[in-house]
């Protein structure tokens, strides 16, 4: 929203010459809305003055003319000017800015266009003056940043905003609205209004015109339409455009002798009613879109924009001028609908004032009667009303207002506060007690509780101005969050072992669910996604990983990375199951892919101590021969693979993908229990066993396992040969196997027996065994 | 006088002969023959019953000294070669050590995990406890129980994903407020930080995925001068220095009183740079007193209890400290960037 910085102290008296633009944007920013920005407007005007074209001259060879004007600054000066309708006796504006060669004739300044000038958007001739006078001054346009002004219906047009700027600086507040210029009480309307529901227009107000001249605005008005960011048009959409600005009353004018019958009604519109709206598109609408319409159909779009075939024209010499006040969520819905937020819109979806329809009747008449002279009112205010249901006053007590804020603040600042912003305020029962009236601009939904009063009192004091205090309240060690921990001490362990944190996107495209073969798991799918690659949400972290993989080869020959996140899984009610889970890859140029995988392996033993890996069958981007399940504690925790050799490039790729609510609740299981240490001596002796190539060594240990007795105190992997003497085909794995008792030592008798039941028991297997 | 010229010969040949050994080698023989039990000084005590007892203290007293001084000697000699052998070893093993050490180095953490854990590590230290809640959520705890009704524009200003089944990705990591009120009750003192998505075009300064720390604090009566002061606490520890804030108004549908906390430009310190564009303030965090529908929604009765919460853009926070200047390196996984935040 841009305000004019001569608008508001037009509105403020004595604002002007003492508080500078910048300082009352810092003001306001501190105070009321955040300010974006400060330009100056219509900065040429400064030093430009009125001139009358004495001599028009051609120049050989340009399209540019010379002239010779008469100024009343600068005396009479020769400029060169491109502009068609540059013509001898014309009173224009030249501005002084400098010696300049053109079309090879010294122009000694300029004459300027309107938008030059700051004052509209007409580039296509130089400005023309009615009279040897502008009177414009350059103006500053303060930028608020709309969103810190959603709240706020009464701050979209510049008396709301000059009511702060009055009640900020203590300088009174001019109310521009002549209630008067309305017709009296008792005149009878010339048009009715039919509203269909006044939840959806709560209001709609009107007068009907005569005697109208369509013609271009006063320069001033367009000035001010300009520095506010609107485009002057004619007078009277100016007009109404003005009244927008300035009050945030949306207002419309139609061409009266374009209405049909004498009604004016506020209904839904139809299923697929059509309207030609005025930027000359055509909507489509529906019921829950709300239309003004006449007696043949839809006129405009409620609260959004207006109809072509009633539109202002240059023939337009009757007019019926509504102001009126919609529904908030239904503009907005409507807006957002056809895809056209307006100046209106964006106005009434911030809940309008309905006591502010009949203010801007008002102000229209007195501006209406300056630039179309002799225009007359036609009949009485037409006006269909249902009141909003009232804010009930506010009970305020000094002594709460001073805890909430913890600052000591009077009772009489606080009046004096809340008054200024033209609250009503009267004494409660209590010393210290007030009742608060909200003003009907801030009630539609700004104010209702007083809390935000505070707010009220705790801006206008200044929050600089309080002392930041620490709290009273008792020192408890806040509860613990051990997932959050045990994630923590992850990154710290995983980082330290070479990997590098990376964050992906919590989405999958079309292509990775099938490249990976993850529509089995139906991914969520997202309803609104921008791009492509957010249509589904990651049930797994992998198909990102692998995506890291491949871009950080370009670059590296080796690395490694992690990432700790969430997998998403679909639930058949309620929310969906969250995992996370730490998937990480270990990427190799050379190499035959083994060194990442034991790595990974050593890695999540690091994570979840015993874990037990199990070969399993591949998943679709698993290396068929080389992906595993991880298991501990019988519990399924994760699976460490190699990267199917078709999905990357020159190099292996292992990863390691770990189901972390499952490694927790492992690693929070484990018990540590201190056992005594052994007093007498243990002894040790080497197995070895032959079998197939491929048979598992995990197997082969599992089978030690199971005939060890309970002096075995360890079964250690010493190596494991294939090659001669050994048949083709054929592996030994040696094991070194302890044994010893806590009471005494061992007599060899006794490890005989404990190696002879193992021999034995592998044997039973099918293992030959060496010794 | 035998004796003595024996034993003053005996004393300087093999003094002499301790000066001439080349090596450790040659003394050990040396020692055998003149020190040892069937050695040359052992030859002369066996004589002593020979000799009248006046002889024999006087020839024993000098065989003692003989025999100290010829040990002395060896045991100086045997220690001077073994020090230079041990040198010559020591010598002999020079490393270099600026050789490259072995084994991988240490990867590095995010730059949000880093400053994430900082500003968790400050708030529970402060009595705060860390929360965390899901990345989809309801509609109820990301909009309503916040104040913010299907009718309200608040919800236009918040690009929401939505999800099949009506749910959508968090938009930002208030609902974790609703869940801590509802699990803990009051009086609270907690952090959120996590993940949260809007749904708008990624460019330069613009992400659909980022990462908020979300923080409330509710008790018997919590003010604004509190929330001042909690601020004030986490910028100077997250800076590192003192900082100036200010506090202006603010609309955020959940708080009331609400406010934008802008802190003095760190790079300008207040005159105007381009970071700040030039105003000497940079917007950092929203925040304000928790609105009471807000706690009577999570069944907090706001007549008894008030509270403030805020919300730190994470993502911001880590562009500032390590100045990255495009937001999209953050979820890129470039390891040439990440590397960069080795500890």
């Amino acid at each position: 929203m841009k305000f004019s910085y001569q608008w508001i102290s037009s509105l403020v008296d004595g604002l002007g010459n003492v508080v500078e633009p910048r300082e009352l944007m810092r003001l306001i920013t501190m105070k009321t809305a955040e300010c974006e920005g400060l330009e100056e407007a219509g900065a040429l005007l400064a030093n430009a003055t009125p001139a009358e074209v004495l001599v028009v001259e051609p120049i050989e060879g340009s399209h540019n003319r010379k002239a010779v004007v008469r100024t009343i600054a600068y005396g009479e000066k020769t400029v060169v000017c491109g502009a068609a309708n540059c013509r001898v006796g014309l009173w224009t504006m030249y501005a002084p800015i400098g010696i300049k060669k053109i079309s090879g004739v010294e122009s000694d300044g300029m004459l300027a266009s309107g938008r030059e000038l700051g004052i509209n958007r007409d580039h296509e001739g130089i400005l023309e003056l009615s009279k040897p006078e502008l009177g414009l001054q350059p103006d500053w346009v303060i930028e608020v940043d709309n969103k810190s002004l959603t709240h706020r219906p009464d701050l979209w047009g510049h008396y709301g905003m000059a009511r702060e700027v009055s009640a900020i600086t203590g300088k009174p507040l001019r109310d521009p609205v002549d209630m008067a210029l309305l017709p009296a009480a008792s005149a009878e309307p010339v048009k009715r209004v039919a509203i269909g529901d006044f939840t959806l227009c709560p209001r709609y107000s009107g007068l009907v015109f005569e005697n109208v001249t369509v013609q271009p605005s006063p320069l001033w008005l367009q000035y001010r339409l300009e520095a506010a960011g609107l485009n002057p048009i004619n007078n009277i959409v100016d007009v109404t455009n003005y009244v927008l600005a300035e009050l945030a009353q949306p207002m419309h004018a139609f061409d009266a002798d374009k209405l049909r019958g004498d009604t004016i009604f506020v209904r839904n519109a139809g299923n697929g009613e059509k309207i030609v709206a005025l930027n000359k598109e055509e909507y489509e609408l529906d019921d829950t879109n709300l239309v003004i319409a006449d007696a043949g159909g839809a006129i405009a779009i409620a609260g959004v924009i207006g109809g072509d075939e009633s539109a202002i024209g240059d023939g337009t010499t009757r007019i019926v001028l509504e102001s009126a006040c919609f529904n908030a969520t239904s503009v907005r819905k409507t807006a957002a609908k056809i895809k056209n937020r307006t100046d209106a819109s964006m106005r009434f979806e911030k809940s309008q004032d309905p006591e502010n329809t009949v203010r801007g009747l008002a102000r229209a008449v007195a501006l209406l009667q300056e630039v179309s002279p002799g225009i007359r009112l036609v009949g009485g205010l037409i006006d269909s009303y249902q009141p909003l249901p009232k804010v009930a006053p506010i009970v305020l007590s000094t002594e709460w207002v001073q805890r909430k804020l913890g600052h000591p603040v009077a009772a009489a600042e606080i009046k004096r506060i809340l008054e200024a912003l033209q609250f009503g305020v009267s004494n409660g029962e209590q010393p210290g007690e007030f009742i608060v009236e909200v003003p009907s601009w801030r009630a539609t939904k700004d104010i209702s509780l007083r809390e935000d009063l505070v707010e009220e009192i705790g801006r206008m004091i200044g929050y600089g101005e309080m002392t930041p205090t620490a709290p009273l309240v008792p020192s408890v060690v806040p509860p613990a969050n051990p997932t959050r921990e045990f994630h923590h001490h992850l990154r710290d362990l995983v980082a330290a072992q070479g990997y590098t944190e990376a964050y992906n996107y919590s989405f999958l495209s079309d292509e990775t669910i099938a490249e990976f073969g993850l529509a089995a798991q139906q991914p969520i799918r997202v309803l609104n996604p921008i791009a492509s690659d957010q249509a589904y949400l990651r049930t797994s972290l992998v198909p990102r990983i692998v995506n890291n993989i491949r871009e950080n080869r370009k670059h590296f020959e080796t690395f490694r990375l992690f990432e700790i996140g969430h997998e998403i899984h679909r639930n058949t009610e309620g929310l969906p199951t969250e995992t996370p889970h730490l998937a990480a890859a270990f990427f190799a140029k050379d190499g035959d892919g083994s060194a990442g995988l034991f790595e990974l392996k050593r890695l999540a033993s690091c994570i979840v101590p015993g874990i037990e890996v199990r070969p399993c069958d591949a998943l679709p981007y698993e290396h068929p021969a080389r992906a595993a399940e991880l298991f501990a504690d019988g519990t399924r925790v994760g699976r460490l693979f190699e990267l199917h050799p078709s999905m990357v490039e020159a190099g292996r790729a292992a990863i390691l993908d770990l189901d972390l609510a499952a490694a927790e609740t492992l690693s929070h299981g484990r018990k540590i229990q201190y056992k005594p240490l052994r007093r007498f001596p243990t002894s040790a002796f080497d197995l070895s066993v032959v079998t197939g190539e491929r048979t598992l060594v995990g197997e082969i240990e599992a089978g030690l396992r199971a005939y060890a007795t309970a002096n075995v105190t360890a079964i250690e992997f010493q190596r494991q040969y294939s090659g001669p003497p050994l048949a083709a085909g054929q592996k030994s794995v040696s094991y070194r196997i302890t044994v010893g008792a806590a009471d005494r030592t061992l007599s060899s008798a006794e490890v005989s027996a404990v190696r002879d039941a193992i021999i034995e028991g592998m044997r039973s297997r099918g293992y030959e065994l060496r010794v | 006088m035998e004796a003595e010229q024996l034993l003053s010969g005996l004393r300087q040949s093999a003094l002499d002969r301790i000066a001439a050994a080349a090596s450790l080698d040659d003394l050990e023989p040396l020692r055998v023959e003149v020190l040892g039990r069937n050695g040359a000084l052992a030859g002369v005590s066996k004589d002593f019953k020979k000799l009248t007892p006046e002889d024999r203290a006087r020839i024993g007293k000098l065989l003692n000294e003989v025999k100290q001084a010829v040990e002395s000697a060896f045991e100086a000699r045997k220690a001077g070669f073994e020090t230079a052998a041990l040198n010559a070893r020591l010598d002999a093993e020079w490393l270099d050590l600026t050789l490259p050490a072995s084994g991988v180095r240490p990867g590095a953490l995010h730059p949000v995990t880093r400053i994430q854990r900082e500003i968790e590590e400050l708030f529970v230290s402060l009595g705060f406890t860390v929360l965390d809640g899901p990345e989809v959520e309801t509609e109820v705890n990301n909009f309503d129980a916040l104040n913010i009704p299907p009718t309200h524009p608040a919800r236009d200003m918040q690009d929401t994903f939505w999800l099949e089944g009506g749910n959508l990705l968090r938009t930002h990591t208030s609902p974790v407020q609703v869940r801590g009120m509802r699990k803990l009750g009051p009086p609270l003192r907690m952090i959120a930080p996590g993940r949260v998505f809007r749904n708008e075009e990624v460019d330069a300064s613009h992400e659909h995925t980022f990462y908020q720390l979300e923080g409330m604090m509710i008790d018997r009566d919590v003010s604004v001068t509190n929330l001042i002061y909690f601020m004030k606490t986490l910028l100077s520890s997250i800076f590192k220095r003192e900082v100036t804030v200010r506090l202006r108004p603010g609309y955020f549908p959940f708080v009331e009183p609400g406010f934008e906390l802008d802190i003095q430009c760190l790079i300008c310190g207040g005159p105007g740079c381009p970071v700040c564009k030039h105003s000497g303030w940079v917007e950092l965090l929203p925040c304000g007193l928790v609105h009471p529908n807000v706690l009577q929604m999570s069944g907090i009765d706001p007549k008894e209890w008030n509270g403030f919460a805020f919300g730190l853009g994470l993502t911001r926070l880590a562009m500032m400290r390590y100045q990255i200047d495009d937001i999209r390196q953050l979820q890129g996984g470039d390891l040439r960037f990440l590397n960069q935040f080795t500890a």
